[in-house]
């Protein structure tokens, strides 16, 4: 599992991209070149780790549509954006649907490496928090439709008669429940299911 | 006092009056002919009438025979001028016959005026008298003379040629004339020759009263005549109103040529003179003085149009339309200073086609060109302008076609120094690197060139140019403007299409200029339905068809021409002027430029370029 991260350059300049392409392979990156979004969605390794170096305006699908076309992938590695001229409205737009850095297509090398650098590594960071929600989500799959209902109030720092009464249950098989869930888990305390939850994130994501 | 001496009297000096003021018509302008022969004609009538009162009244027959001998006199005057009065007047006859005539008639009176013999009596046999007229005339009777046949011979000659002249005046239309003077010659010569034959051959019983046919034919004459006198006199009037209307319009000439400030100029070509007027001389600056001759107006004519002006000549004279001259040239005074002249002219030929004058008029339009030339001025700063904030429009899209190669460039020199810093360098990768750079400096330059061609001032250098190329060239310059405005931009454009001639710069400006226009148009439509299509096609008439649609709401009906006007703008920071220049500099290639609704909606800009003919295109 140790594939190296691809930075995968999307450009319609011809010349440009393949500059571009020689810089960063020759910084020591695995570089990918495609000269269309299009080209890009359809050629990437979709679960491979990486982020993309986009054009801001190109033709057919622009930066921003492919920004927002990737954030809808399971895979969705960070986007950097270059663009010609510092265009304040797609920046801001840019920046707020999270793109790790806006630059100047002239912008020094050290501060592409450095933004590219930074993409990586919080891809590395995200495929990790990815990878471990998903081993934290696979333990709460373990538990039954009941026993999550009863953890929802449970984590709401609810007590269980105040939880027998709202899902309608005796407050004896609330015990049973809160039972069977610290031994499914695997955890001690109340203090460390919730954090448990949290980390999970399963509630914000079901809602 | 008996009445055939006051008749007879009255008779003669109607004769005579009338011969006098037929002499003083005549006299007057010594023009009319037949007035001299109707007033001999008239005194031969008055000295015939008195001749005859002298025969009537005579006591002795020696004292008639002498009278009817003098007789003669006027009476050859009288056959004679009667001839040549129908000649004249009915300009018609047989000159021989007339002389013939004349000849006969003379040749008749010179034996009795040699000899004394009488033509008419051999031998005189006795007076007799008869009443006439209430009174006792004389009359003679004796043996005829067969040398009167002689003498009727010639007035039946008289007679053939009267009627062969009166023929011809009526075939030739002046049937008025010739009735009158032909019928009454011919009636009042049968009356004159009977009466004449009766007594010298009849013996009868008739004093000689000629002078009543005589008269006759005197009146009915200078009835006639006077007729003519009449219609001179209104001649005259008329004349005399067209001479005034002439002045008049000769004024009215004069003045028009004053008030267009015209110097009207002559040249004969068979003479090589020269007619000038007081203005062209002014305008020469030739004093009245001066002698001129083509050298010396070609001396003032500024050199460089001289082969102009001199074609320009050769053409009229070749007969070029219709021998017309049209010229604007420029004179250089002796000053230096320049003067330009519009010089309008004609060449006049003779009846078989040789050119024999030139005419015409020039005026000093040196001011007016002034101001043409101020205005194309204006008019080229004025696009200049247009292009300048054009530019501004498009300062994105520039930014970005220059700052894409420049980045590459960048990025391909920071690479390369990365190689470098190898231990072992790969030197192939790094020459790909240099090849690159170097390919994108020439890129980045062409974007500065095209933007310092749009930049810098210039007039319209009319050049073929391949309008495809143009088109891509254009387009190429507002793409990315149309990506970031989301607008999908078309080219519609065959390859094949014939050069046109133009001057790229302008013709850019007008493209970029509709281009923007279309994508502004475009800012209210959904991002999807923003379509902007440039399209070429060859017109018929030697023209290519630029058409640029949109797919925006188009322009209302009643706003199609006004869009066109000056500070005319829908947008809030227009000015007004991409249009109007468009138009300026779309009408100076010779074209047309005009706003439609296409009939999917949206508006569509079309303008027209002349195609360049085949032997000037572009290798």
């Amino acid at each position: 599992l140790t594939i190296p991260p691809t930075v995968h350059i999307v450009d319609d300049d011809a010349s440009f991209l393949s500059a571009t392409a020689r810089l960063l392979r020759a910084s020591g990156f695995t570089v990918s070149a495609f000269g269309s979004a299009a080209e890009f969605l359809a050629g990437r390794e979709t679960d491979a780790p990486g982020c993309v170096l986009a054009d801001v305006q190109m033709p057919g699908m622009n930066g921003l549509e492919l920004q927002a076309a990737l954030a809808q992938t399971a895979n969705p590695i960070p986007i950097l954006f270059l663009t010609g001229q510092g265009d304040i409205p797609s920046s801001v737009r840019a920046m707020r649907e999270g793109a790790e850095d806006f630059l100047e297509k002239r912008a020094p090398k050290e501060q592409i490496v450095a933004a590219v650098e930074r993409a990586l590594a919080r891809d590395a960071r995200e495929r990790d928090d990815r990878s471990r929600q998903q081993a934290l989500r696979a333990r709460f799959d373990a538990l039954t439709k009941r026993e999550l209902e009863v953890l929802a109030h449970v984590v709401r720092g609810k007590l269980n008669k105040q939880i027998a009464g709202d899902l309608d249950i005796h407050e004896r098989t609330v015990k049973l429940h809160r039972t069977a869930i610290t031994t499914k888990l695997g955890v001690q305390s109340v203090a460390e299911l919730t954090r448990l939850v949290d980390e999970a994130d399963i509630f914000s994501a079901k809602d | 006092m008996s009445a055939v001496t006051i008749i007879w009297s009255m008779f003669a000096s109607a004769c005579l009056t009338m011969a006098v003021i037929y002499f003083l018509v005549w006299y007057r302008s010594r023009a009319e002919w037949a007035h001299l022969w109707f007033s001999l004609l008239a005194v031969s009538a008055a000295g015939f009438a008195y001749a005859e009162l002298v025969m009537m009244t005579a006591s002795t027959p020696a004292e008639f025979l002498s009278a009817m001998l003098w007789a003669h006199i006027p009476l050859f005057v009288w056959l004679v001028s009667i001839t040549w009065f129908v000649k004249v007047y009915l300009a018609a006859g047989r000159t021989w016959l007339a002389w013939t005539i004349t000849g006969i008639r003379a040749a008749f009176l010179l034996p009795t005026l040699l000899t004394g013999v009488h033509p008419n009596y051999l031998e005189m046999t006795g007076l007799r008298h008869i009443q006439f007229l209430g009174e006792s005339v004389a009359v003679a009777s004796g043996v005829p003379n067969p040398w009167t046949l002689v003498g009727q011979f010639a007035t039946l000659l008289i007679m053939a040629f009267v009627a062969d002249a009166s023929i011809t005046a009526w075939r030739r239309g002046d049937r008025r004339k010739a009735l009158m003077i032909g019928g009454s010659v011919e009636f009042f010569i049968i009356a004159g020759l009977g009466s004449s034959m009766l007594l010298v051959w009849a013996d009868a019983e008739l004093p000689i009263v000629y002078s009543v046919v005589n008269l006759g034919l005197v009146v009915v004459m200078a009835f006639e005549l006077s007729r003519d006198v009449l219609r001179a006199g209104e001649l005259v009037e008329e004349l005399k109103a067209s001479e005034v209307g002439l002045r008049e319009s000769e004024e009215r000439m004069a003045l028009a040529v004053e008030v267009a400030d015209l110097a009207i100029w002559t040249l004969d070509l068979d003479r090589n003179n020269i007619w000038v007027s007081d203005r062209w001389r002014e305008l020469f600056g030739y004093p009245a003085s001066e002698r001129l001759d083509g050298e010396a107006i070609r001396q003032r004519v500024h050199p460089d149009d001289l082969p102009a002006v001199n074609a320009a000549q050769e053409r009229a004279l070749a007969g070029a339309n219709g021998g017309a001259y049209q010229i604007e040239y420029r004179l250089r005074m002796p000053d230096g200073s320049e003067r330009w002249l519009s010089s309008h002219g004609r060449v006049e030929t003779n009846a078989e086609g040789r050119p024999i004058r030139m005419r015409g008029a020039s005026r000093d339009i040196t001011t007016r060109k002034r101001r043409e030339q101020e205005m194309l001025l204006l008019r080229q700063e004025v696009a200049h302008v247009g292009r300048v904030s054009m530019l501004g429009q498009l300062s994105s899209s520039l930014a970005h076609e220059i700052n894409q190669p420049l980045g590459a460039i960048l990025r391909n020199a920071e690479a390369a120094e990365l190689f470098l810093n190898h231990p072992s360098p790969d030197l192939d990768e790094i020459r790909a690197i240099l090849g690159d750079i170097r390919k994108d400096d020439q890129r980045a330059g062409a974007v500065i060139d095209r933007m310092r061609g749009l930049l810098k001032r210039h007039g319209i250098e009319a050049r073929p140019l391949d309008i495809s190329d143009l088109l891509s060239e254009v387009s190429a310059l507002v793409r990315v403007d149309a990506q970031a405005r989301q607008v999908t931009m078309t080219l519609d454009v065959p390859r094949d299409l014939p050069a046109v001639r133009g001057d790229r710069v302008h013709l850019q400006q007008v493209l970029l200029n509709l281009l923007i226009n279309g994508m502004d148009a475009l800012a209210d439509i959904r991002p999807g339905d923003r379509r902007l299509q440039v399209s070429a096609r060859l017109n018929g008439g030697g023209t290519i068809e630029v058409g640029v649609t949109d797919s925006g709401p188009g322009v209302p009906a009643d706003q199609l021409a006004q869009v066109f006007e000056a500070f005319y703008t829908t947008k809030a920071s227009g000015m007004g002027m991409g249009l109007p220049i468009s138009r300026t500099i779309i009408e100076a290639h010779g074209g047309k430029l005009w706003a439609e609704n296409a009939a999917a909606g949206g508006a569509v800009f079309r303008f027209t370029l002349p195609v360049v003919q085949k032997e000037t295109a572009p290798v």
